[in-house]
């Protein structure tokens, strides 16, 4: 028998968790008018133009696809970078290797808003100012050290005799590298790169300060819109909630992974 | 196959910044024969894995030279040795079924499949493992995966040695037994170099026609299970080897003969008069008797142990072990006990000191 009670607390707690969401939702299927004009729970006057408009308006859609670029660049580089280097740090000792992985972690715990302006500058001269590499670049800032941190809890739980074994099998190290290390961690690097496209997806003053038009992200569109041509909030709402989707879908995927990652404190 | 030789190896693994560097083993000359079933004894922290390691090439000695058939390896690479070795945790390959598991090493080496295949069934049926030769490696017990790092060791037909690293560690105990006497009739079929790294002297003397016994990073004898437990050349195997271990009593040395606590102990070869270090007298519980004369002892406790006891006796402030059989008796008043001249030994700094001539 399920007693009741046990089931009180989290369902509340999760309908307090919703309701933003719901709210959302809802909006987005009502007009900017029904909106404005009094709040009511479920939507009176049903509409899918919201969709519709972001689905055909390209400065719209472009938010979405230039978001997802820079992204997917982001945590494809960061994770790629990574590897070696939390390889580094799970093997070898070597000068101030622990000073150096303290170090990483410090770089977290700046503001975004301190890199923004010397960024700014850099990417303007190298003409790299308002690409997507741009943004894929300066989140690495965060992403790389998030995951060798990451990475590094996962290789260490690999034992170093798999690599010895592996020598001894008569693999090389970049094919016991690539072909048993990758595939041995795969776990890890599924909660590293899922990490590292949350950060950069939500993201949102590094990614709007290096862009302007070419590779300009839908969090920035949505900001800019809501002052231009007057409240669009259905407008806003329907692409507040079509921006939930990805992470819900990557989410997904490294699901039973992610508690791993928390359990060893890296995430 | 291959003679493997230790030319002066020593090995120091790299200090924490600004101390000298410690030596983890302290020049090793050694030879193991070709065909050979070895067990290298030793307390933990001895440098047993380290010198498994130098051989199979995952660490380079600090100086020295090994010898491959009289070929100099020193510098090869890991894969050129030719050695399989067998960690002491599971080693498997997660992402691979057991059959992979059991044919990257020879897959490695470019081997036609089908013999491939008739290897690791053969492998597998030794080691029962036929079953879940199609499972994910991933999904076994850890007994399971360890005789799957033990099959990958013994695939290879063509390997120089096999090393093994306490190798049943973590195996339950009755399997520990038949897989042990698997490796020995294994060793008796395909006649292959084996070293087996243990800290358990059961398993020493019950796998292998050789035991090397290391201590502080020198192999300190090397002999079969009888010489060792008859002729311990360090106090150190006379302790060890053997339970309860060789009794050991500070002495002094008194016209070649070991005197204890003002008692003379007879010996069967005088020692050489001018000794100096440390002196111990070695004497295996065993070689203890009750007798008429000798050095008085309290008796402190008793333990039957079923087929014999062991006695621990009090003279003055020393110790002394002796194991008695069960149909013997223990004098009820003022025991007495001597020890068996054939097998008291003087240790001098914890070598024996051989008869009058120098060692």
């Amino acid at each position: 028998m399920i007693n009741p009670k046990k089931w009180l607390v989290p369902t509340l707690y999760i309908l307090f968790l919703m309701l933003p969401i719901y709210g959302l939702l809802s909006m987005s299927f009502k007009s900017t008018n029904e909106i404005l004009g009094g709040f009511s729970f479920f939507p009176q006057d049903f509409t899918l133009d919201n969709y519709k408009v972001i689905f055909t308006d390209p400065t719209w859609y472009n938010g979405y696809i230039n978001s997802i670029i820079y992204v997917v660049i982001n945590t494809l580089l960061s994770v790629t970078v990574a590897l070696p280097a939390a390889y580094a740090f799970s093997r070898y000792r070597f000068l101030g290797d622990k000073h150096l992985f303290f170090w990483l972690l410090t770089n977290r715990m700046a503001p975004p808003a301190i890199f923004a302006l010397p960024f700014f500058q850099l990417y303007s001269a190298i003409g790299f100012f308002d690409t997507h590499i741009a943004v894929a670049i300066a989140h690495c800032l965060f992403n790389i050290p998030l995951a060798v941190w990451i990475l590094e809890g996962f290789m260490s739980g690999v034992p170093k005799e798999l690599d010895e074994t592996a020598y001894l099998d008569g693999y090389s190290f970049p094919r016991f590298f690539i072909r048993i290390f990758i595939p041995t961690i795969a776990a890890g690097v599924g909660v590293a790169m899922f990490f590292c496209f949350m950060y950069s997806w939500v993201e949102l003053l590094l990614a709007k300060t290096l862009t302007s038009v070419e590779a300009k992200p839908i969090a920035a569109t949505m900001t800019r819109t809501a002052s231009s041509s007057g409240y669009e909030l259905g407008l806003l709402a329907a692409a507040g909630s079509l921006t939930i989707i990805p992470g819900a879908v990557v989410i997904y995927f490294v699901r039973n992974y992610i508690a791993k990652g928390f359990a060893l404190g890296r995430v | 196959m291959a003679r493997i030789r230790f030319k002066n190896v020593r090995h120091a693994y790299p200090p924490p910044k600004g101390q000298e560097p410690v030596y983890a083993l302290k020049e090793i000359n050694q030879v193991w024969e070709d065909g050979g079933a070895y067990a290298l004894l030793g307390p933990s922290g001895c440098g047993k894995t380290t010198l498994l390691n130098i051989i199979s090439g995952l660490l380079t000695p600090s100086e020295g030279e090994i010898l491959f058939d009289g070929v100099d390896v020193t510098s090869q690479s890991i894969a050129a040795r030719q050695i399989a070795q067998v960690f002491q945790f599971p080693v498997v390959y997660d992402t691979m079924t057991v059959y992979d598991n059991l044919a990257f090493p020879l897959r490695n080496r470019k081997m036609n499949e089908s013999l491939v295949k008739e290897r690791v069934e053969q492998i597998a049926d030794m080691l029962d493992l036929t079953t879940s030769l199609k499972k994910r490696a991933a999904n076994l017990t850890a007994d399971g995966k360890q005789k799957i790092s033990l099959g990958r060791g013994l695939v290879r037909s063509d390997v120089n040695a096999i090393l093994f690293d306490e190798p049943l560690t973590v195996i339950d105990p009755h399997l520990k037994w038949q897989l042990r006497s698997k490796l020995k009739e294994l060793h008796q079929q395909i006649g292959m170099t084996m070293i087996y790294v243990t800290h358990d002297q059961v398993e020493a003397l019950t796998f292998a026609d050789k035991v090397v016994v290391m201590y502080d990073g020198t192999v300190v004898q090397v002999g079969t299970p009888v010489e060792l437990f008859n002729h311990p050349k360090h106090t150190f195997v006379g302790y060890f080897i053997g339970s309860p271990g060789m009794n050991v009593i500070p002495c002094t040395v008194d016209n070649g003969q070991p005197v204890f606590a003002k008692n003379p102990l007879p010996i069967a070869q005088p020692v050489n008069k001018d000794l100096s270090g440390k002196l111990e007298v070695g004497v295996r519980p065993e070689f203890i008797d009750f007798a008429d004369e000798g050095i008085p002892v309290n008796i402190e406790k008793v333990e039957d142990l079923g087929r014999y006891q062991v006695l621990t006796l009090k003279h003055e402030q020393e110790t002394i072990k002796m194991v008695l059989n069960e149909d013997q008796t223990i004098p009820s008043e003022n025991p007495k006990i001597q020890f068996n001249p054939e097998q008291t030994r003087v240790y001098c700094d914890g070598w024996v000191v051989e008869e009058a001539a120098h060692d």
